[in-house]
């Protein structure tokens, strides 16, 4: 089932003439990890905005073309000090924040965000002040936040930007987790490694426009790689000269060489 | 009011309260506490101005509990501002300095009954030397009050116009246009 | 004591100590609210964590509140000595020092969190609490950036001498990165907010209302009826 469609969605900021989103036509499926990708202003960020039902009812503009949505979304952006309500004294709190203002029950919360905090391994941080935490502790502490109110469409823009290695990798299994759960989960990042393991579909942004489709594979083909957005190791292959076609990872590279 | 006008108060509050740090390393005797109010109204109204107004009154009673009485100030201030944005004065500094200076003598007009029923012209040490100093040239009481609130306030407002100016001028268009008045406030509307 | 009471218990008594020094004849009235307001500052719940006062070795918690009580009022009573005469300087610097003392009690004793939630479980509207709650941790996030910011244009050749034009462009190149990096989060923080479901109207459940007992609130009309009276006495 559908979490979100686009149907020829465009959309322009206040006060510009070109559209940062043209024509764009994709959906997410319940269940389902859609990661885009493209160079910077490609206009994932806005897409994602979109879909969130933030652009352009808070961000102002124009939308033309059809959105629908069938769930409720929760949205990570990439800088967390940013996100952070303002009015929470401790982590719990910070997570509790949504849940609160959806006016559910006290029990309720406490046990989404105990669930939460649990999740994105948070729970020895769940008395600290917010506003002592490094950058990749409060983007966690963001995650773990919109995951509290259980929206059933995940956004993630550059999710990892602020995380190490380690906490990289939760994220990854995590949201792998989130689609065996149910969840439609749409995801913009430039961390390109991890999209054979985490991505379903992966699409291809250019100047605001779909330029492709496809599985993973997609970021091991020649025009992909042509506009620097292939994996570590096809980017590499191409770059020494071996032949088409490209490896996605290091497994496919071995299964290559061999 | 819409969620952004909502989350620009408390940073255009902290703004007034931050610049401090900047004006101490400028050595520069101006107080700019008034600087958020007066952005926050002129991009986004009277309604916002005052509301930044009234919590930078708050968190700076917070630190100096002589500061509430002065919540009228603030006020006046944010709907000063209005005006001023509504006849585009921000759209440069001649029109800007001029309109600051007005605000100083609008701001010194309203402050002096509150400094010297409340605190008898004690609220900062400079304000007191400068009353002392009136009070010796011989002004009456109110009016050596005065005179000390007008020579901290008449320089400091027409430097916050100033700053305000610059910042509205410097915001991208992109930005701009998502608050109300801003275009208007700098004569581009 | 300050920190079991109420956070509306401890705003109705630092509201009504100063507004009754002024009520009050002086300087009877003044020094009765001043030495109360003082005492408060002895107490207890009075914690120093809140009070941005440093570490003093050898004060007792309660102590140091006090300190910084008097110290805040004490220029008050030297310039008041310069401006005016001796009966008008005990007069306005007891009032004066019931308000400093009052509030440095306050600022002491109340937790902003259970402000927050005191609010909320009052009814008030979640978009109130929000300001005061942001307001509050914004302000030292942004003086640290501003001291950055300082500390970077000093690195790059920015001097405090000259004279005042010299100043006024070195304020400039201090005060905008300043504000239009704050103006530029107040995009995200919207979305963020947004996103998390602060909307206008909402009904935000309390996470952890303080207790309100009944003769607190009793105290709190109590005192309001009390500075009426004393209002009404003052001007019939």
């Amino acid at each position: 089932m559908r979490s979100l469609t686009l149907d020829h969605a465009s959309f322009w900021y206040p006060a510009t003439e070109s559209p940062a989103l043209r024509d764009v036509t994709l959906d997410v499926a319940q269940g389902e990890v859609v990661a885009l990708v493209g160079a910077l202003g490609a206009g994932a960020s806005t897409l994602l905005l979109v879909a969130a039902d933030l652009a352009p009812r808070v961000t102002g503009g124009r939308l033309a073309g059809a959105v629908a949505r069938r769930d409720r979304s929760g949205i990570v952006l990439p800088t967390p000090w940013t996100q952070s309500s303002g009015m929470a004294f401790t982590v719990w709190d910070e997570v509790a924040f949504g849940p609160a203002n959806l006016g559910w029950p006290t029990h309720e919360i406490a046990r989404q965000v105990d669930r939460a905090l649990e999740r994105l391994e948070l729970v020895p941080l769940a008395s600290r002040d917010p506003a002592t935490l490094s950058g990749g502790e409060l983007q966690r502490v963001i995650i773990a936040a919109i995951l509290a109110m259980d929206p059933g469409l995940v956004l993630f823009d550059e999710p990892a930007a602020e995380l190490d290695a380690e906490g990289a990798r939760t994220l990854w299994r995590l949201i792998r987790l989130l689609a065996r759960e149910g969840k439609a989960v749409l995801l913009a990042t430039s961390a390109l490694d991890a999209l054979p393991d985490v991505a379903d579909r992966v699409v291809w942004l250019e100047d605001g426009a779909v330029r492709a489709v496809g599985t993973p594979d997609l970021l091991a083909e020649v025009a992909v790689c042509d506009a620097g957005l292939g994996t570590s190791v096809a980017t590499v292959w191409r770059a020494s000269g071996l032949p088409e076609p490209y490896p996605l990872t290091v497994a496919h590279a071995v299964q290559r060489w061999q | 009011m819409s969620i952004r006008l909502l989350a620009l108060i408390p940073v255009a509050a902290a703004i007034s309260l931050a610049l401090s740090a900047a004006v101490d390393a400028v050595a520069l005797p101006l107080f700019l506490d008034t600087t958020g109010t007066i952005l926050a109204t002129a991009l986004a109204g009277p309604g916002v101005g005052i509301a930044t107004g009234v919590m930078t009154s708050v968190v700076n009673t917070l630190r100096n509990p002589t500061f509430w009485p002065f919540v009228v100030v603030q006020i006046i201030v944010a709907l000063y501002a209005w005006i001023a944005a509504r006849a585009g004065l921000f759209r440069s500094f001649r029109t800007a300095v001029p309109a600051g200076l007005g605000l100083g003598v609008i701001a010194s007009v309203t402050s002096t009954p509150i400094s010297y029923l409340v605190f008898g012209c004690t609220t900062t040490g400079g304000i007191a030397l400068t009353t002392a100093l009136g009070k010796a040239l011989g002004l009456p009481p109110l009016g050596a009050c005065f005179f000390g609130s007008f020579v901290s306030d008449f320089g400091d407002k027409a430097v916050t116009f100033a700053l305000v100016t610059s910042v509205l001028h410097a915001l991208p268009r992109r930005t701009a246009a998502r608050f109300p008045w801003a275009l208007r406030a700098i004569g581009a509307a | 004591m300050g920190g079991r009471l109420h956070p509306f218990t401890l705003l109705a008594i630092a509201a009504a100590l100063p507004a009754l020094a002024w009520i009050l004849p002086a300087p009877t009235g003044g020094a009765w609210t001043a030495a109360v307001a003082l005492v408060l500052t002895l107490t207890p719940g009075a914690s120093p964590g809140l009070t941005d006062t440093g570490s003093s070795p050898g004060w007792r918690p309660g102590l140091v509140v006090f300190r910084t009580a008097v110290l805040t009022a004490a220029p008050f009573w030297l310039f008041l000595l310069l401006l005016h005469d001796v009966p008008t300087t005990i007069a306005i610097g007891l009032r004066v020092t019931t308000m400093v003392a009052s509030f440095v009690w306050l600022v002491a004793a109340l937790e902003p969190a259970r402000l927050v939630e005191a609010m909320v479980a009052a009814g008030w509207s979640a978009s109130v609490a929000y300001l005061l709650a942001a307001t509050l941790r914004a302000v030292p996030l942004l003086k640290t950036r501003a001291q950055r910011i300082v500390e970077a244009q000093r690195c790059r050749g920015l001097s405090p001498r000259g004279g005042i034009a010299a100043r006024l462009r070195a304020l400039r190149a201090l005060a905008l990165p300043l504000v239009l990096s704050a103006l530029h989060e107040v995009d995200e923080r919207a979305l963020a907010l947004e996103t998390r479901g602060l909307v206008p109207g909402i009904r935000r459940t309390p996470l952890a209302p303080p207790p309100d007992p009944a003769v607190e609130q009793a105290a709190r009309w109590a005192l309001l009826l009390a500075c009426l009276a004393a209002l009404v006495r003052r001007f019939i």
